[in-house]
């Protein structure tokens, strides 16, 4: 299965290479959201823990964004049935789309972690090593929860509507703990620790969870 | 081993529409079956839930005896499905395609050339097929059934858009795999299910006319 997975999601990236549709849109995104909040609280007394807030909203509706067309390419010309009827474990298909949306959302941070410290943090921001952990635990269970919703909704007439209604709310808990680790990773903070064990046992539940339903859920 | 396919009661709705009612019909393993009837007279929801795509809303779809969408993977793997679309990735090129579906279905990677070939498209692998015309996808789609190796097949209107060199290959092709497969074709083309079929069952309004 994870060789599958791997097939799928190198499928992905080749085709996003070729056509460059998500990731330039996701950059776009990131840093028109990051110059609006410059302008917005540069100078103000809170500007450095807002700014953290904001981080992951943007990383937060940059998901959205790309989640949006994670089954695009899939459904132009009915590809998907051909994945539907291989015979490959189904949860291939969501982890290898799980794969693809990883390495989007890695490669939009590492343009927006650096600039967001550039712009907002400087020298008094927080404690880089934890922040780095928060991202890369909250992309697991941001594309886990993403994938597997965003397959559920490809499959209705109202997909660009039902994936944030039903994207967003599940991913709540996971940004509020994402959010958390980068506040408490401030000069004087109580430490992230807390913080990033919930993203961890938050991602073990939703990955198994996703995992074990995908097969069920695909198709109709 | 080709399937036997039955359909028992088979009914589907897609909300307030009835797409089939009732509908039961055996193919016995091995044969060819035409599916024929107007426009919206059900013959591709029939395909798509033998295939397994869709589920039936009453009745049974089954294929060996199990129910069609609940296949394990390597039955799931036998069928060969033909649909409206290409179901392939337009920024991929032919060759490219029939690779991905020649890893996932296990198949060796040079049955790829051979499948190009046979359907008339041996020059054509390494172009994009966002470039391909209607008839050059539906060879494409042909190719990826030859290279997937299916018992099942599954055609909706596979003649559609192809010019004559293209439908004579579809004929070839179909000839050699007589016998060996279990058919099931959706059609407009009397003359196509006269050469390919061993019997025609007609759709109207989703019901067996």
């Amino acid at each position: 299965m994870i060789r599958d997975a791997l097939v799928l999601a190198r499928k992905d990236l080749l085709l996003e290479v070729r056509r460059r549709e998500v990731v330039l849109a996701m950059l776009q995104y990131v840093i028109t959201t990051l110059v609006v909040i410059h302008f917005a609280i540069a100078g103000a007394g809170s500007s450095q823990k807002a700014a953290a807030g904001m981080l992951w909203a943007a990383i937060l509706f940059t998901a959205v964004l790309s989640l949006n067309r994670c089954f695009a390419a899939d459904q132009e010309e009915g590809a998907l049935d051909a994945l539907l009827l291989a015979p490959i474990d189904r949860a291939a298909i969501w982890l290898g789309k799980v794969l693809a949306q990883i390495t989007f959302l890695l490669i939009m941070e590492a343009l927006a972690l650096p600039a967001f410290w550039l712009f907002f943090f400087g020298e008094k921001g927080p404690h880089p090593l934890p922040v780095i952990g928060a991202v890369l635990l909250a992309n697991i269970g941001l594309a886990a929860i993403g994938v597997l919703v965003a397959g559920l909704a490809q499959a209705t007439r109202a997909r660009d509507v039902l994936l944030p209604v039903l994207f967003l709310p599940l991913s709540i808990p996971l940004v509020i703990a994402a959010v958390t680790a980068t506040l408490e990773s401030f000069p004087g903070g109580s430490g992230a620790q807390e913080s990033l064990q919930f993203l961890a046992v938050f991602n073990i539940v939703f990955v198994s969870l996703a995992w074990g339903t995908y097969e069920h859920l695909s198709g109709e | 081993m080709s399937p036997t396919i039955e359909l028992a009661a088979c009914s589907k709705r897609f909300g307030e529409r009835v797409a089939l009612r009732r509908v039961s019909f055996t193919v016995p393993a091995g044969t060819a079956v035409a599916l024929t009837g107007p426009n919206g007279s059900g013959k591709s929801t029939v395909l798509r839930v033998v295939a397994g795509l869709v589920r039936p809303t009453a009745g049974a779809a089954l294929v060996d005896g199990t129910p069609a969408a609940d296949l394990e993977r390597t039955a799931r793997g036998t069928i060969g499905y033909l649909g409206h679309r290409a179901l392939a990735y337009r920024g991929m090129t032919a060759a490219e395609n029939l690779r991905l579906m020649a890893r996932l279905h296990r198949r060796p990677a040079d049955a790829v050339a051979g499948a190009l070939a046979e359907v008339g498209l041996g020059d054509r692998g390494d172009d994009r097929i966002d470039g391909f015309s209607r008839g050059m996808l539906q060879r494409l789609s042909l190719a990826r059934i030859l290279v997937t190796g299916p018992a099942l097949l599954l055609l909706d209107e596979p003649a559609t858009g192809l010019d004559s060199e293209g439908a004579a290959l579809l004929d070839a092709v179909l000839g050699r795999l007589r016998g060996q497969v279990t058919l099931l074709a959706a059609t407009h083309d009397d003359a196509f299910a006269a050469r390919h079929a061993d019997a025609v069952i007609r759709l109207d309004r989703g019901e067996v006319a």
